[in-house]
């Protein structure tokens, strides 16, 4: 056959994937992997959420059978923190690192949640890092991924391992809209990843990919990336 | 939790609009998630639903709460009841409480005689029906009133259906209550509960039981102001599967400091209410809430937040805040120079949340506002190093999609396997241990879907994790309908090896630029979820003449049911004419097409076709 052979086409998180890959590493952050199977130490406890503290209520964990204190990640926030720990026990400080993974959350499905979906995951911890880095880091992000014209802004929240905590929400096509959860890393999780508090300081964030994906091509339905269907495939 | 803002018009009279409490909220404070207006005239109300997180769930479930956070957010009064609420001299009681658990931290009662259960007040019915919450008699709603007012759940007894003393302790094996909601639970024995001498009267903090409940022939209460261990109620209350406002505070950490304010309040209206027989309280409190002081520099709040803190803005909030404080010296016995000024505050009780520097951090950010930060790209001296799984599979996708092949992804879960989850919302509870399964479902679907698709084969893969009983692993998986190949990532790079130059290496990650940036921009179209219909049209045309007078008249009348076509899929010439085969492909984004409409579409067109002599439908 002399007929070239049709490209196949690219799934939109995976176009997604790489262009937040791309963006971060402008900015010198490492890409970085985790397992999707994680422990309870790096899912929960290392990031500041104690047993029974009630923010594990804002997480519905898929717990593993007959592997006592083993999870599927709720976040790829585990992947940031073996990599923190990691750096910093290499001497690599400061750091900067960026994931997208895939978590899980046991809760019904609709048309904006999911059983699995991506996440984006990163941090930047160094001696002086502070929120307008984070603000920064996150404007360049949304504007690079959804235009120029995005604007960011940050309104208070909770999270147990940031202090403070926020909620970043960008402006898009005239509507603000919440992307993700973002603050400066809790003393706890940089003391339990092995870092000095006194000494370090940084900032992390995460947010859905999928969700990302669906207000900037307008996809209705975060559950049409997962049914093999190869009409989702248009970018 | 709904907040009406006629009830914090009452402690904070100079309360701006509905507006700009929206604006302190989403900007200073906590998510806004609904605003609904109620009623009409002078009962008209707005109602916020509010998001308070864990964090400031110790003092802000509550309207007092609120309207202190706002009076000192816009430094404007606060009217604090404490003054205008004056009890009748109580007497001496009879009252014997016996806290037999840690899990109680404290316990305070009173018994009030002589009360009159009927209906509650008007203004008492309004806040409750405001903030969505049912009527049910005088003495329970006020119970609920001092909750949602100040944030502290209380609970009544009938005094005459409780036998001898009162007991807080944990629940013996096999003891059971009925509680309010007349729903029988078993107790374990870890939960903590409140009886009397023959009965479990209370599940402590999580929910009344019908023995010792107020109905309209009590004429005696005690009233139960307590503090119990926010993780023991937590786990109670899920064990038994029942949830409460009540619980949704204790869970949540109440200082137990509350509880004084708390039995002034609910004794202050009973007394509107007519009564006037009060006891002595009975207080059982082992351990006091010590007082907590903290101390932070203005320097490390600017280090954190990114801005330029001064000390005179510190100084502001703490006044607003009605922190006490102490600008501290160092150790030299000098103030720090500017920048450097230190403060040690007294943490009030209720603000549980404030514990290291970095609360304060966070106080300081949230009520100047976030929006004062300015952003700023930082500039680290860091070198990236290249991640091998990143590479690899930035490799194996796009060898594969220049193969022809296009991507998938489907879900980890299914129906066997070696890994398993213990608690699912879905049916499915293992973890893959493949991709293929997965990929032949598409195959399937895409296959049905093939005439609507731009290409003449499916041909597609997956690289995702697959989970083996001791260890996950990324896997590729590629192929069409006969066949499916899956190997794991490590090994599909290997036996390609020779080609990892497709991928440019250069000094970080970021210059790992896939072959395919793809994002072609646009919307995405959604597909119609109704079945199509493929017609073709075969037609012989004089050699010379081409298809483009043909594909002219298909065009003008295929309708806007046709979404794909007119298509060429087949042309061949004989004998001086030549036959082209166009394919029409039919769908609606609203009904199912029948044959019948869609053979309607074609004889038209055959028609038109038919009246140019020169051409023959085949």
């Amino acid at each position: 056959m002399n007929e070239e052979i049709k490209k196949g086409s690219q799934h939109p998180l995976s176009i997604l994937a790489n262009q937040a890959y791309q963006v971060f590493s402008d900015l010198n952050f490492e890409v970085i992997f985790g397992p999707e199977l994680e422990t309870e130490w790096y899912n929960f406890d290392a990031l500041n959420m104690s047993k029974y503290h009630p923010a594990r209520d804002m997480q519905d964990t898929f717990w593993i059978k007959d592997k006592p204190g083993n999870v599927l990640r709720t976040h790829t926030t585990n992947v940031t923190a073996r990599a923190v720990e990691e750096a910093h026990k290499q001497g690599h400080m400061p750091y900067a690192c960026i994931s997208v993974g895939k978590v899980f959350r046991n809760e019904a499905t609709d048309a904006t949640h999911e059983m699995q979906f991506f996440q984006i995951d990163g941090a930047m911890v160094g001696e002086d890092i502070s929120i307008a880095d984070l603000k920064g880091v996150l404007t360049y992000f949304y504007k690079k991924v959804l235009g120029d014209d995005v604007d960011i802004e940050f309104r208070p929240s909770f999270f147990p391992f940031t202090e403070p905590s926020i909620e970043v929400h960008a402006k898009f096509k005239g509507k603000w809209l919440e992307m993700m959860g973002a603050g400066m890393l809790h003393p706890n999780v940089l003391r339990n990843l092995g870092l000095d508090p006194k000494k370090y300081q940084g900032f992390a964030f995460g947010g859905g990919l999928d969700r990302i994906a669906m207000i900037k091509w307008n996809i209705p339905e975060v559950r049409l990336f997962y049914q093999g269907d190869l009409r989702l495939n248009q970018f | 939790m709904k907040i009406s803002y006629n009830w914090l018009k009452w402690y904070i009279p100079e309360i701006p609009d509905r507006d700009m409490i929206w604006d302190i909220f989403t900007y200073h404070l906590c998510e806004v998630e609904g605003i609904e207006k109620i009623g009409e005239g002078v009962t008209s109300d707005t109602i916020f639903d509010i998001n308070i997180l864990p964090n400031r769930a110790h003092d802000l479930l509550s309207h007092q709460g609120i309207a202190r956070e706002l009076a000192s957010f816009l430094d404007i009064p606060y009217v604090d009841p404490t003054p205008k609420y004056k009890i009748p001299e109580s007497k001496p009681t009879n009252l014997q409480i016996k806290v037999e658990s840690d899990k109680c931290r404290r316990y305070t009662a009173r018994i009030v005689r002589d009360v009159k259960v009927g209906s509650s007040p008007e203004w008492v019915v309004n806040h409750l029906t405001s903030i969505g919450e049912r009527s049910i008699n005088n003495m329970v709603d006020l119970a609920n009133i001092v909750m949602y007012d100040c944030g502290q759940p209380i609970h009544v007894f009938d005094l005459d259906k409780v036998k001898g003393i009162l007991i807080i302790r944990e629940a013996k094996e096999g003891e059971e209550i009925t509680t309010l909601d007349n729903k029988k639970v078993k107790l374990k024995t870890s939960d903590l509960v409140i009886a009397d001498e023959d009965n479990v009267l209370a599940i402590a903090g999580v929910k009344g039981g019908k023995i010792a409940e107020v109905d309209e022939n009590t004429k005696n209460i005690i009233i139960e102001v307590a503090n119990f261990d926010p993780v023991s109620v937590r786990k109670t209350g899920r064990g038994a599967g029942i949830f409460t406002d009540a619980l949704k505070r204790f869970e949540n950490d109440l200082s137990p400091e509350l509880c004084d304010f708390a039995m002034l309040e609910m004794s202050a209206l009973l007394v509107e209410y007519g009564c006037i027989d009060f006891e002595n309280i009975i207080d059982v409190y082992p351990e006091k809430q010590k007082e907590r002081k903290l101390s932070f520099s203005i320097n490390k709040m600017s280090k954190m937040l990114g801005i330029e803190i001064k000390d005179e803005q510190v100084v502001d909030i703490l006044k607003r805040y009605n922190f006490k404080y102490e600008k501290t010296l160092s150790a030299d016995g000098h103030y720090p120079l500017v920048g450097g000024e230190q403060y040690e505050i007294i943490i009030p009780p209720l603000r549980l949340d404030l514990q290291i520097e970095e609360d304060i951090a966070e106080e300081i950010g949230r009520i100047v506002g976030y929006d004062k930060v300015i952003s700023k790209i930082p500039k680290i001296d860091f070198q990236p190093k290249i991640n091998e799984t990143y590479k690899k599979i930035l490799w194996a996708r796009n060898k594969l999609l220049s193969d022809g092949y296009s991507e998938v992804m489907t879900y980890t879960f299914c129906d066997k396997g070696e890994v398993q989850v213990l608690e699912s919302a879905f049916d499915k509870k293992f973890l893959r241990t493949n991709l293929k399964d997965g990929l032949k479902e598409s195959i399937k679907l895409n296959q049905v879907n093939l005439p609507l698709l731009d290409t003449k084969e499916i041909k597609i893969f997956e690289i995702g994790t697959v989970f083996k009983k001791d260890k996950e692993e990324i896997y590729v998986a590629y192929g069409n309908k006969k066949e499916i190949k899956e190997i794991s990532l490590e090994k599909f790079c290997e036996y390609n090896s020779s080609q990892l130059s497709l991928v440019k290496r250069g000094e970080n990650a970021g210059n790992l630029i896939p072959l395919d940036k793809g994002d072609k921009g646009g919307l995405f179209n959604m597909w119609s979820l109704y079945p199509f219909i493929v017609r073709d049209i075969a037609v012989w045309v004089p050699e010379s003449e081409g298809k483009e007078n043909l594909e002219k008249l298909l065009k003008e009348n295929i309708t806007e049911l046709c979404i794909k076509g007119p298509e060429l899929f087949d042309s061949f010439t004989k004998k001086g004419k030549t036959s082209y085969g166009f394919r029409l492909i039919f769908q609606s984004y609203d009904r199912t097409l029948t044959d019948i409409e869609i053979n309607e579409i074609i004889t038209k067109i055959t028609n038109k076709i038919k009246e140019n002599s020169n051409w023959q439908v085949r």
